[in-house]
């Protein structure tokens, strides 16, 4: 067993073992609380490390064919999941170094959650190794379970059933959406292994088996009209279990859609056009909707939705290129996807580990969090350059993913048939918004609840409440983080090398790496259309501030260190009742007014009548309406209804009508193996 | 097209101060004294009843002023003074109401010419100021001083604190074709963060004593405040009362003072420029 | 016009009521400290003058009932009754503070007809409350320190980040106790007092204050002084009008437009300079007719008007063209017809919302009955952009209205230009159309010496309708809003 192989292995022991320890042992004695997460990251270390390898080309592999019963091909990494398996669980080190400083602080009330963790851990690493159907839906199913177990865990706060349950409905759609499609891959190659689906004919099966593999892995990762469980979903998991959940076990959808793309090559023509129409429609209804949230956690997780459109339009690129058999199309597409992917990975993570704990417990109100870089600096921090990197802003790596996004889209010309470009160019158009409202959103969340000042505004105001800064599990764990946002894009040309050895199974690595012009000058895999130096611009923007900074500096003597503090200015008035300043809220309601069509926003003016004479008499009311709920989901709500009520009538509770249940199953399954064979 | 609305009439901007502005030359500014020793008897005490009525109308007797001499008795506000048997008439108090230049024509006349703003309140009494030439000197040169930073490119800011409404047209034509104080390098700005000058209007209400005081202190130095107009001045007719002030030197140091009610846009841009330094002393005389 | 006295509070406001019922325009209320009670007056407006309808408050009463809920027009009027003299509108839906922020419990109150200054009274301005609950609402200062050179006063925008639901004023900052300034001056002084009231309508109020002396005196204004009392009114409300043009063109930056309306301003106020002396008009209108005739003879006036006429009707027509600066004024602080009859909108802002009731054409006085003045044809959008019409609609008629009075003026026979009946004791109303509306003097003279003059400016009257205009607008309409209206702060906050 090589080195890397003893790895894998030593990392899924080890999340075994942090499942076992938080089973056993629990929340007390409240020392040991942080141990599973800290042999979490332990594990997601040297999964991490197997990873690595694999990628490199080393073998790597758990153990052999056939153990875990005939037909299933063990567990074995190559270099897609290699590829992925470095990008998840490095993430996850960090994610569970935080974990383990949350858990220390103001943990969980009870035992479950760090197995929960564990396992959804346990099995993003067992999905990325799989080699067969079994262990591949095995793991899916694991991951559906481990994400009801998180967010479910506070099930005594309000909102938070009806979520997992939810959570659960989607995961379990998405697993029978990839049962079938599986099991028509199998029967049509006669055997379980993913790498013999690739021989199926061409054909009606194979295209449904696409479009139900997209279909499944697509709702994981929350495409419309599947995204209504992700804001629900994020927003109740406990503290850190939102980082696993939408940095770390949120990559299975990726990786399950790169797989589908390596083992069956491009979908039919008008699946591609529809991936890209939607990707396009995610990103844009994402960003609206996190542009316009009151709640911390709801910006938050709608800009994961935001990310998967933008993921999928890369994605959308690739598809194309491969249907057009333009391999340097494929992996401009496949290239900013999983830039894309890792810039997500790392931010997100950022994101949801810094806002650990945020609320000290209390609602995640963006009004009540203001001023969280005075309060808890780390945090700040954290939240700032995770914000950043979403945003796309330079010098992050977000700037150079979404730079690669918008100029594999920009492709398009490249591509013969009218029906493709028009797909690219309104998936580019779509895309292009997104970034513009990106800014919006983090623009506030950055702006007024990082930098802003405590209290209701104007004048002195009640600090604003909140939980403590993190401890140093967390501050670990933003450090690198924030390392990995910021720097990892000066590195961005390492990284290209890395990603070109992970898509290999797809695409060449050569060609992957025809996005490197020079050492560290990056061009769209095509070449003379476009370049950037994310590493260059690592070294000029700081030369440019500093020789700025000297020139103001010597040119204005030294009255420029001399700081007078004022009141600020406000037109002299004497004082409002209530906040004077712009609210979270306020901010967001330009974007509320100008994407209208998009959130379907309401407002009212009511008077209302007041108790004493000098007290309102007005009231407002603003809201905006989640659209593929309103109108795809409720609609289905009825009958959804009548059918629950009329098959309700089976669960009888009479025991004899359930053995003549098992007994015409039985009958019905030898019928059919019977006529079969 | 309205570009080309514009260019049809050509220039209208006056040249003043480069050039010589007639409408500047002629405009009419507070009350001045003509001859400061009238030989006419009229300085004597007179009873009220014994009021001849072909030099002023009885209706027009200043009822404040009641004791005072009978000159003294003209002016609705107590502008006129009389000092050791000379006149005097402080224009800080002048309203422009005529009374004084109707009444007796040979003592008081109209004052021409943009130049009527002064460095210090003494320095606004005609003909002889009530200041020394070494103070009037020290605020020169200290104003001067101040604005050395300032001299080709000012910010004003404008806060009216209870006035009629009519000096705040005034200022606001300067930024009109016709004056265009734009070419001169002075703007508006809408925050005192960026002004250098306040233009204080109004006679100093008491509810905007508190945004006065605010105002300026949000300004950064250096800075120079700019009464204008009577009401500012000195009161005008509006003071004293329950809820003015009486002036707005009581709420921030001012540096020029601009009598009229309301000055002419010409007396306005000659105070700014006064108080920048760009008018020469000799031109300016206070 | 008579006088009247009712007997009690409630008869007051029933015969009120009455009179507004039956098509008589609410035009004011306020009160005078008597040595027997605090006299409460209120201002009907009919087609056979303005009649003021007095009742006595008996002395030491703190507390009467209110008008405001049967008539609502009286909002305002209530709250300034309360913060002069102390007594409290029973029923008022918000008596707060307006004019006079609340002193301290000791310190008297102004109470104008007393005789007596009272004390400093220190404004203390406690903030407002709010108006509108709702989440994320924040309130947006405007003021009172504006960043424009505009007149102080401080709107209070309460809104959820671009809309405004509701807009809420705080006028006290420019109160400068003017009313009380009249008191104990012969009616000379009070004259000069009266042109000092509200600057940009001088001429209006220096009118209204002469017309109410004339009644009490029963003096006759002689017609070459006639004429010019409305050469100078006619130019001073050509010089609004066009104030009102340039500030929407700047709101909506077209430059050139507010350039060439900034001139044309100028070139009115110059023209006025030069006709008497002073550039708005002041020490032209005296008791009895007018000081002197224009310092610049007819054929003069009549060139200068009759560029001036070419010049802006060119330039108004074109900006009534200029697409994007209509697409700004359309729809914009909609003022319904209901409200503005209801509330009895005066001047610019009635008669864009189709009210009409000028004080030239129902209540001739001077030379408006003898020069013929034509309604327009009315505008009835009741939005900026019909306010804009209706005044674009009077500077037509206002050169119109010129050219007559200076061609009558050249004819006009050489002659004394006052009557020199002097003033004598008594009360009387009087009233005058000044370009933001109907200005009212209800001047009470004893003794020779004005004992009670009470100033009602238009802008005091129309400036409560800003509360409710703001119907889905958002806050760069505001300018637009303000501009608009074209109110003088300086006769709100007195």
């Amino acid at each position: 067993m090589s080195g890397f192989s003893a790895a894998l292995a030593a990392g899924l022991a080890l999340l075994a073992a942090a499942a076992v320890v938080d089973l056993v042992a629990g929340v007390r004695p409240r020392p040991l609380r942080p141990v599973p997460y800290l042999l979490g990251a332990a594990g997601s270390a040297c999964l991490a490390v197997g990873g690595a390898g694999a990628l490199a080309g080393h073998q790597a592999r758990v153990w052999p064919a056939g153990v875990l019963g005939p037909g299933t091909a063990g567990l074995t990494a190559d270099r897609l999941s290699g590829l992925f398996l470095v990008i998840a669980f490095a993430a996850a080190t960090w994610v569970s170094l935080g974990f383990a400083g949350w858990a220390g602080q103001d943990g969980p009330g009870r035992r479950g959650l760090g197995a929960s963790y564990a396992i959804a851990l346990g099995a993003v690493a067992v999905f990325f190794v799989a080699r067969d159907a079994f262990t591949f839906l095995f793991s899916w199913e694991l991951v559906t379970g481990a994400f009801y177990l998180m967010v479910g865990f506070e099930r005594g706060r309000e909102g938070r059933p009806s979520a997992a349950m939810v959570t659960l409905a989607f995961g379990k759609i998405s697993g029978a959406a990839l049962l079938a499609g599986l099991l028509l891959l199998a029967v049509r190659s006669g055997s379980l292994g993913l790498a013999s689906f690739a021989h199926v004919p061409a054909g009606g099966a194979r295209t449904t088996a696409q479009v139900l593999l997209l279909a499944g892995f697509a709702i994981k990762v929350g495409l419309v009209p599947f995204q209504v469980w992700m804001p629900r979903g994020y927003a109740a998991a406990p503290g850190p279990a939102r980082a696993v959940m939408a940095g770390v076990a949120v990559n299975v959808g990726f990786y399950g859609l790169w797989r589908t793309l390596a083992v069956l090559g491009p979908p039919p023509g008008w699946l591609t056009g529809l991936l890209l129409v939607l990707a396009g429609l995610t990103a844009v209804l994402g960003i609206a909707h996190a542009a316009v949230q009151t709640g911390l956690m709801r910006v938050i997780a709608y800009s994961s939705v935001e990310n998967t459109g933008l993921i999928l339009a890369g994605f959308g690129v690739a598809l194309v290129g491969a249907a057009v058999h333009s391999p340097q199309l494929a992996a401009a597409g496949l290239l900013a996807a999983t830039l894309q992917v890792i810039a997500h990975t790392a931010a997100k993570s950022l994101l949801f580990t810094a806002a650990a704990g945020i609320t000290g417990g209390g609602d995640d109100d963006l009004d009540r969090l203001r001023g969280v870089a005075k309060r808890a600096p780390w945090r700040g921090t954290g939240l700032a350059i995770g914000g950043l990197t979403l945003a796309g802003l330079p010098p992050t790596a977000g700037f150079v993913s979404e730079w690669f996004l918008l100029e594999a889209l920009m492709q398009q010309f490249r591509v013969p048939g009218l029906g493709f470009r028009l797909v690219l160019a309104v998936a580019g158009a779509a895309v292009a918004l997104t970034a513009g409202f990106a800014g919006v959103t983090f623009v506030r969340l950055i702006g007024l609840v990082v930098l802003g000042r405590p209290g209701p505004g104007g004048g002195t105001g009640r600090a604003g409440a909140g939980g403590p800064d993190s401890g140093l599990g967390g501050r670990c764990a933003i450090v690198v983080l924030g390392a990995a946002c910021l720097i990892g894009a000066a590195l961005t040309p390492l990284e290209i090398r890395a990603v070109a050895a992970g898509l290999s199974p797809v695409v060449p690595a050569s060609v992957t790496g025809g996005a490197l012009k020079s050492p560290w000058v990056l061009q769209p895999v095509f070449a003379g259309f476009s370049i950037v130096s994310p590493s260059w611009l690592w070294l000029a923007m700081p030369c440019l501030f500093l020789i700025v900074a000297l020139l103001t500096l010597g040119l204005s003597g030294r009255r420029l260190i001399r700081v007078r503090r004022v009141p600020a200015w406000r037109s002299a008035t004497a004082g409002v009742t209530g906040s004077s300043r712009y609210t979270a809220f306020g901010f967001a309601n330009p974007t509320r007014r100008v994407l209208a069509a998009v959130l379907h926003t309401r407002t009212a003016v009511r008077p209302i009548a007041p108790a004493q004479p000098d007290v309102a008499h007005l009231g407002y009311e603003s809201d905006v309406i989640e659209v593929t709920e309103e109108y795809v989901y409720r609609p289905l709500l009825r009958p959804f209804a009548m059918v629950t009520r009329a098959v309700r009538r089976l669960q009888s509770g009479r025991l004899d009508a359930y053995l003549g249940y098992m007994l015409i199953a039985l009958i019905a399954v030898l019928a059919v193996v019977t006529a079969l064979s | 097209m309205w570009a080309l609305r514009g260019l049809r009439n050509g220039v209208l901007t006056t040249r003043w101060p480069a050039r010589p502005d007639p409408y500047a030359a002629a405009g009419r500014g507070p009350a001045t004294v003509l001859d400061e020793r009238p030989a006419e008897a009229g300085l004597d005490q007179i009873d009220t009843e014994q009021i001849d009525t072909k030099q002023i109308d009885t209706e027009q007797i200043n009822t404040e002023q009641m004791g005072s001499e009978q000159l003294e008795r003209i002016c609705p506000t107590g502008a006129i003074r009389l000092a050791d048997g000379a006149v005097r008439l402080d224009q800080g108090r002048c309203i422009q109401c005529g009374r004084c230049v109707a009444a007796r024509p040979d003592v008081f006349g109209w004052a021409e010419g943009p130049a009527v703003g002064g460095l210090s309140r003494g320095g606004l009494v005609v003909p002889e100021i009530d200041e020394t030439p070494e103070r009037l000197a020290a605020l020169r040169d200290g104003l001067r001083e101040r604005t050395a930073a300032l001299r080709r490119s000012v910010h004003l800011r404008h806060v009216d604190a209870g006035s009629d409404g009519t000096e705040e047209w005034e200022i606001l034509a300067l930024f009109n074709p016709v004056y265009d104080v734009h070419r001169l390098g002075i703007f508006l700005t809408a925050s005192p963060r960026h002004a250098d000058i306040l233009l204080v209007t109004g006679a100093g209400a008491r509810g905007m004593t508190e945004p006065l005081r605010r105002t300026y202190d949000a300004m950064p130095d250096p800075k120079i405040v700019i009464a204008v107009g009577t009401d500012a001045v000195s009161g005008g007719l509006t003071a004293p009362s329950y809820a003015v002030t009486g002036g707005v030197a009581a709420t921030v140091p001012v540096d020029v003072f601009v009598p009229g009610s309301p000055p002419a846009p010409f007396s306005i841009l000659h105070a700014v420029l006064l108080g920048l330094g760009r008018i020469a002393p000799m031109e300016a005389g206070r | 016009m008579n006088t009247r006295l009712v007997v009690d509070v409630a008869g007051l406001w029933d015969e009120l009521t009455g009179e507004v019922a039956a098509g008589r325009r609410f035009a004011g209320l306020f009160g005078t400290a008597r040595p027997e009670g605090l006299l409460l007056t209120a201002h009907l407006a009919g087609p056979d003058g303005v009649a003021p309808l007095d009742t006595l408050l008996p002395a030491g009463a703190a507390a009467y009932p209110a008008l405001t809920p049967r008539l609502g027009a009286a909002f305002w009027y209530e709250r300034e009754i309360g913060d002069m003299f102390g007594v409290r509108p029973e029923g008022h839906p918000r008596p707060e503070p307006l004019v006079l922020p609340e002193p301290p419990g000791d310190v008297r109150r102004p109470c104008p007809g007393e005789p007596g200054a009272p004390q400093v009274i220190e404004p203390d301005p406690q903030a407002l409350p709010r108006h509108v609950v709702g989440p994320g609402l924040f309130t947006i200062p405007h003021g009172p320190v504006r960043s424009g050179v505009f007149e102080s006063i401080e709107y209070l925008v309460e809104t959820p980040g671009e809309e405004i639901p509701h807009l809420n004023m705080r006028v006290f900052y420019k109160h400068r106790g003017i009313e009380k300034r009249f008191e104990g001056m012969t009616p000379a002084d009070g004259l000069l007092r009266a042109e000092r009231v509200e600057g940009t309508a001088t001429v209006a109020h220096a009118l209204a204050y002469c017309h109410a002396l004339e009644r009490i005196a029963g003096l006759t204004v002689p017609w070459p002084a006639a004429l010019v009392r409305v050469l100078h009114a006619e130019l001073e409300r050509l010089a609004c009008h066009l104030d009102v043009a340039m500030r929407l063109a700047d709101a909506a930056g077209l430059a050139v437009a507010n350039a060439r309306f900034g001139w044309h301003k100028e070139q009115v106020l110059r023209l006025v300079g030069q006709a008497c002396g002073s550039r708005f008009g002041r020490g032209v209108v005296v008791p009895g007719g007018v000081s002197a005739l224009p310092l610049a003879g007819p054929g003069e006036l009549l060139d200068a008007v009759g560029r001036l006429d070419k010049a802006v009707s060119s330039d108004a027509g074109s900006l009534m063209g200029t697409a994007s600066f209509l697409d700004r004024l359309r729809r914009t602080g909609p003022l319904s017809p209901e409200r503005a009859r209801e509330h009895g909108a005066l001047g610019p802002v009635a008669k864009g919302s189709g009210y009409r009731d000028d004080a030239r054409e129902a209540r001739p006085y001077d030379a408006y009955s003898s020069l013929g003045l034509r309604p327009p044809a009315g505008h009835g959008d009741g939005d900026a952009l019909g306010r804009l019409r209706v005044r674009f609609d009077e500077v037509a008629q206002s050169f119109r209205l010129l050219r007559q009075v200076t061609d009558e003026l050249a004819e006009a026979p050489d002659g004394p230009l006052r009557d020199e009946g002097g003033t004598s004791d008594g009360r009387a109303v009087g009233w005058a159309e000044a370009p933001q509306g109907e200005v009212l003097y209800d001047v009470r003279v004893e003794e020779g010496r004005i004992v009670r003059c009470r100033p009602r400016s238009a802008s005091f009257h129309n400036l409560v309708l800003m509360h409710e205009v703001f119907a889905g607008d958002i806050l760069t309409d505001f300018p637009f809003i303000e501009a608009s209206f074209g109110l003088s702060v300086a006769g709100v906050a007195g």
